[in-house]
């Protein structure tokens, strides 16, 4: 197989030990690889934005909120604060798979200015066929050594996108680990391990690349499932000026799932918005406020949510114009033509037919 | 470049990045099918309403204002696809006309395919090829964006009301050089009213030597070489200066009429005799009071004089214009207000008269800024009584709320230079023969020395086209203060 040379520049601005660039690099052949073989074939556009499922959160329900919150005094001290998040959409279907594009972005606060780098978007034309070649050599890029082996089943075609689109976030996780020293470093979601997409052992090397350069992993979750005495944890907050932390306990998983961080609920200014927050539990007590305190003193945080985290999440996202850029660039270089199939819930429903996103 | 939409005889077309296309260009809207097309002028350029571009646009400024920075990493370059759906552009065209089987027509009743009709761009040749802009008279007036030249026929302004019109600094004057230059190689008669002097050396070059036009170009300057004997004036005209110009009241102009006969029959008109008639004159003080200081008027004007033969030139140049053709520049700088109506009134007066007995064919009459001497009652009878005695004009202004509507509703021919207000973009868009849209939209942003030249003479396509350069000493400069020279 003949891969078209394209080379990844390494252009990150922090201190680059050895930066591996190994998966983006695959990342790239496996893209081109899967577009080569959807050539001079039709496609319907249906652009769909993918969310990474938010995990089920199938704890045994004796989780329980401390009372009194921990009070955290911004502390001004210039740290850098990072974030990571990637997205993926779907861009349009062929007769043998989807189209997809997945992006990511990393975020970081320095000398008060926000800076970023974007990696992507790389675009994929999954099916059935090229799924598990694909996937496994992704997999193989990165984690070759430790994890897996060339012939593990690959996720099915719906599923493909967002553990993609997590291969990807957890190669940045990994490059941003490995290079921040004394810094903060945010991801989007939980330090919830022992899934398809997050293996334990894979979670606990980032966060132990963390910890060796003295920084401290902080997962945010946009929304969370858990709940004390029935109600949201995110919804019991205390008549308290903010910003502060309230700690959890009582909460246990079920192998394999397993929790690496310890679950809090953080809010971080007077919007009445908190969230869930885990705090990788190496880390001892006074470690934690610490980075809360530098997070609270070094970033914005205007609706209780870090402003880094609020850039890489809208740095990622893929924009109408964008799916058009993308579309452009498949139908120029890769001859797909796009087919206008009729959508079956309008030719059979008429006005009562509102398309497959709302069936 | 896509059709996307209609409506009434505006088209909008979508085009890419690498489709370049500027307001004033045209379009040719082919549908094959249909056997037909639609020529189309691009009025505006406006971004196309491509879904994202404000989500796009936002997230690179959250930082205080101040752009995120940040670096993309992007191996498919994808990025370049994106900036070309991003400046996608909207044309804003105005529908001018429908070609089929080669001929032109001005509807814009049908409507072409949306998805199969093609788009491209109309050069300006092509379009005065279809449009039959030529002739056998040609001036070319300059070039136009696609570096072909935009030439139109001289006997597209014979007969016709024309008006140039543009802010300060333009190109105005330049044009109207043009122009009359042109027409006297044609062997036509211009006269032109110039209030600075900046065409009395339209027969020299730019290093001062003699050109080919030097033997036609005649100047006459009021006071100087250009004077009249009472005797040669028709007793209408003496009365149009001396009631529209120097506003003498009724009961005053009778007594006038009774002397001007009265000495006429004696065979002593002239102006000393005139002015001892009145001196002598036995009747109303306030009647011989207002005589005198209208005969001062006339006195001091150093325009009327008793020796005939100081009192031929104006006469001499229309001969020697009529069948060589020849430009009589009458240079009204250093005239005062009030001489300088007595020297149009005059001048109008004798070209009529000269019509009328056809010592002359037509003359072509160049007026700048003419509200600064034209009497309101003659802006109609330029357009409509003396258009029929074969006075063809063109207005030249840069104020173009001084010319009434019904001049612009009557012109034929619109030379269009820059304006950016708006106030002066609605006066000139009254015209009958121009829609406002392509006057606000062309007009506005149109560079200097560029021209959006409308009517007759462009078959009704709008052109924009530079305004090319004349070997001819220029004399329209502003003087400046802070001149290195």
């Amino acid at each position: 197989m003949v891969i078209e040379q394209y080379t990844i520049t390494n252009k990150y601005n922090f201190p680059q030990p050895t930066i591996d660039t190994a998966l983006p690099q695959r990342f790239l052949e496996q893209s081109l690889y899967s577009l080569r073989h959807v050539q001079h074939q039709a496609f319907q556009l249906n652009p769909q934005n993918l969310h990474q499922p938010t995990l089920t959160e199938q704890y045994p329900s004796s989780i329980q909120l401390k009372p009194e919150p921990i009070q955290i005094k911004a502390d001004n001290q210039e740290t850098l604060i990072a974030a990571i998040d990637t997205s993926t959409i779907k861009i349009g279907e062929t007769s043998t798979g989807i189209i997809v594009a997945i992006r990511g972005a990393i975020t970081w606060r320095q000398n008060h200015s926000y800076k970023y780098t974007r990696l992507g978007p790389f675009i994929f034309h999954i099916t059935e066929d090229n799924k598990n070649t694909v996937y496994n050599t992704l997999e193989h890029a990165y984690f070759s050594t430790t994890y897996s082996s060339m012939h593990q089943s690959a996720p099915n075609l719906m599923q493909m996108p967002t553990r993609l689109a997590s291969l990807l976030e957890r190669w940045m996780q990994t490059m941003v680990a490995k290079t921040v020293k004394e810094g903060i470093i945010l991801f989007d979601g939980s330090l919830t391990s022992g899934t398809i997409d997050t293996p334990t052992q894979r979670l606990r090397e980032i966060l132990s690349y963390a910890r060796r350069n003295c920084s401290t992993v902080l997962a945010f979750s946009k929304a969370t499932t858990l709940r004390a005495n029935g109600i949201l944890i995110t919804e019991q907050l205390p008549d308290h000026e903010p910003p502060y932390l309230l700690e959890t306990s009582g909460l246990h998983s079920k192998p394999p799932i397993l929790l690496l961080g310890d679950v809090y609920v953080a809010r971080l200014n007077r919007a009445n918005f908190a969230f869930r927050l885990d705090i990788d539990k190496e880390t001892n007590a006074d470690q934690r406020i610490c980075a809360m305190q530098k997070l609270v003193g070094n970033d914005l945080y205007m609706q209780s949510y870090p402003e880094t985290l609020r850039l890489s999440h809208i740095l990622c996202t893929f924009t109408a114009n964008e799916v058009l850029a993308i579309k452009h660039f498949i139908t120029r270089k890769h001859g797909i033509e796009i087919v206008n199939r009729p959508d079956m819930h309008r030719l059979l429903f008429g006005p009562f037919g509102k398309g497959e996103i709302y069936s | 470049m896509k059709l996307y939409k209609k409506e009434g005889n505006i088209l909008q077309v979508i085009s890419f990045p690498t489709e370049s296309a500027e307001k004033g260009d045209y379009l040719l809207v082919e549908d094959q099918d249909a056997g037909k097309a639609l020529i189309a002028q691009v009025i505006d350029v406006q971004f196309a309403a491509v879904p994202g571009v404000l989500e796009e646009l936002l997230r690179t400024l959250p930082d205080g204002g101040e752009p995120l920075q940040g670096e993309d990493i992007d191996p498919m370059e994808i990025a370049p696809h994106i900036t070309y759906i991003q400046d996608a552009s909207l044309l804003i065209c105005k529908i001018r006309a429908t070609l089929e089987n080669g001929v032109l027509s001005p509807s814009s009743s049908w409507l072409p395919s949306r998805s199969q009709s093609t788009i491209k761009k109309l050069s300006v040749p092509m379009l005065m090829k279809l449009a039959k802009i030529d002739g056998k008279l040609p001036i070319i007036l300059g070039g136009t964006k696609d570096s072909s030249l935009l030439t139109i026929d001289a006997s597209a302004i014979d007969g016709t009301l024309n008006i140039i019109t543009g802010k300060k600094g333009c190109g105005k004057s330049h044009l109207s050089k043009l122009l009359m230059v042109n027409l006297v190689g044609y062997k036509a008669t211009v006269v032109i009213f110039d209030l600075n002097g900046e065409y009395t050396s339209l027969g020299m070059s730019n290093d001062g030597k003699r050109n080919m036009y030097y033997d036609k170009i005649h100047t006459l300057t009021p006071g100087q070489n250009f004077k009249v004997a009472l005797e040669q004036l028709h007793l209408n005209t003496v009365m149009g200066i001396l009631v529209n110009a120097l506003h003498l009241p009724g009961t005053s102009a009778r007594e006038f009429r009774r002397i001007w006969k009265m000495l006429k029959e004696k065979g002593k008109l002239n102006m000393q005799e005139l002015g001892e008639e009145i001196r002598n004159l036995n009747c109303n003080q306030h009647v011989r009071d207002a005589l005198a200081s209208r005969f001062n008027s006339l006195a001091n004007s150093g325009f009327f004089t008793d020796s005939l033969g100081e009192a031929t030139m104006l006469d001499e140049s229309l001969i020697k214009s009529k069948d060589q053709g020849g430009a009589i520049v009458i240079n009204l700088k250093n005239t005062s207000n009030i001489d300088r109506q007595i020297v149009v009134e005059y001048a109008l007066g004798k070209l009529v008269d000269s019509l009328s007995n056809w010592k002359l064919k037509a003359v072509f009459l160049f007026a700048e800024e003419a509200h600064l001497y034209l009497r309101e009652t003659y802006w109609d009878d330029i357009v409509t009584r003396m258009r029929h005695f074969g006075i063809f004009t063109t207005f030249i202004t840069n104020q173009p709320d001084t010319i009434q509507e019904t001049i612009y509703r009557q012109a034929d021919n619109i030379f269009l230079f820059n304006f950016t207000n708006e106030h002066d973009l609605d006066v000139v868009s009254r015209a009958a023969r121009v829609d406002s849209e392509t006057v606000r939209s062309i007009a506005h942003d149109l560079p200097p020395h560029h021209c959006l030249t409308l009517g007759k003479v462009v078959s009704d396509f709008p052109i924009v086209a530079r305004v090319r350069a004349l070997d001819i000493k220029t004399m329209g400069e502003t003087r400046l203060f802070f001149n290195n020279n």
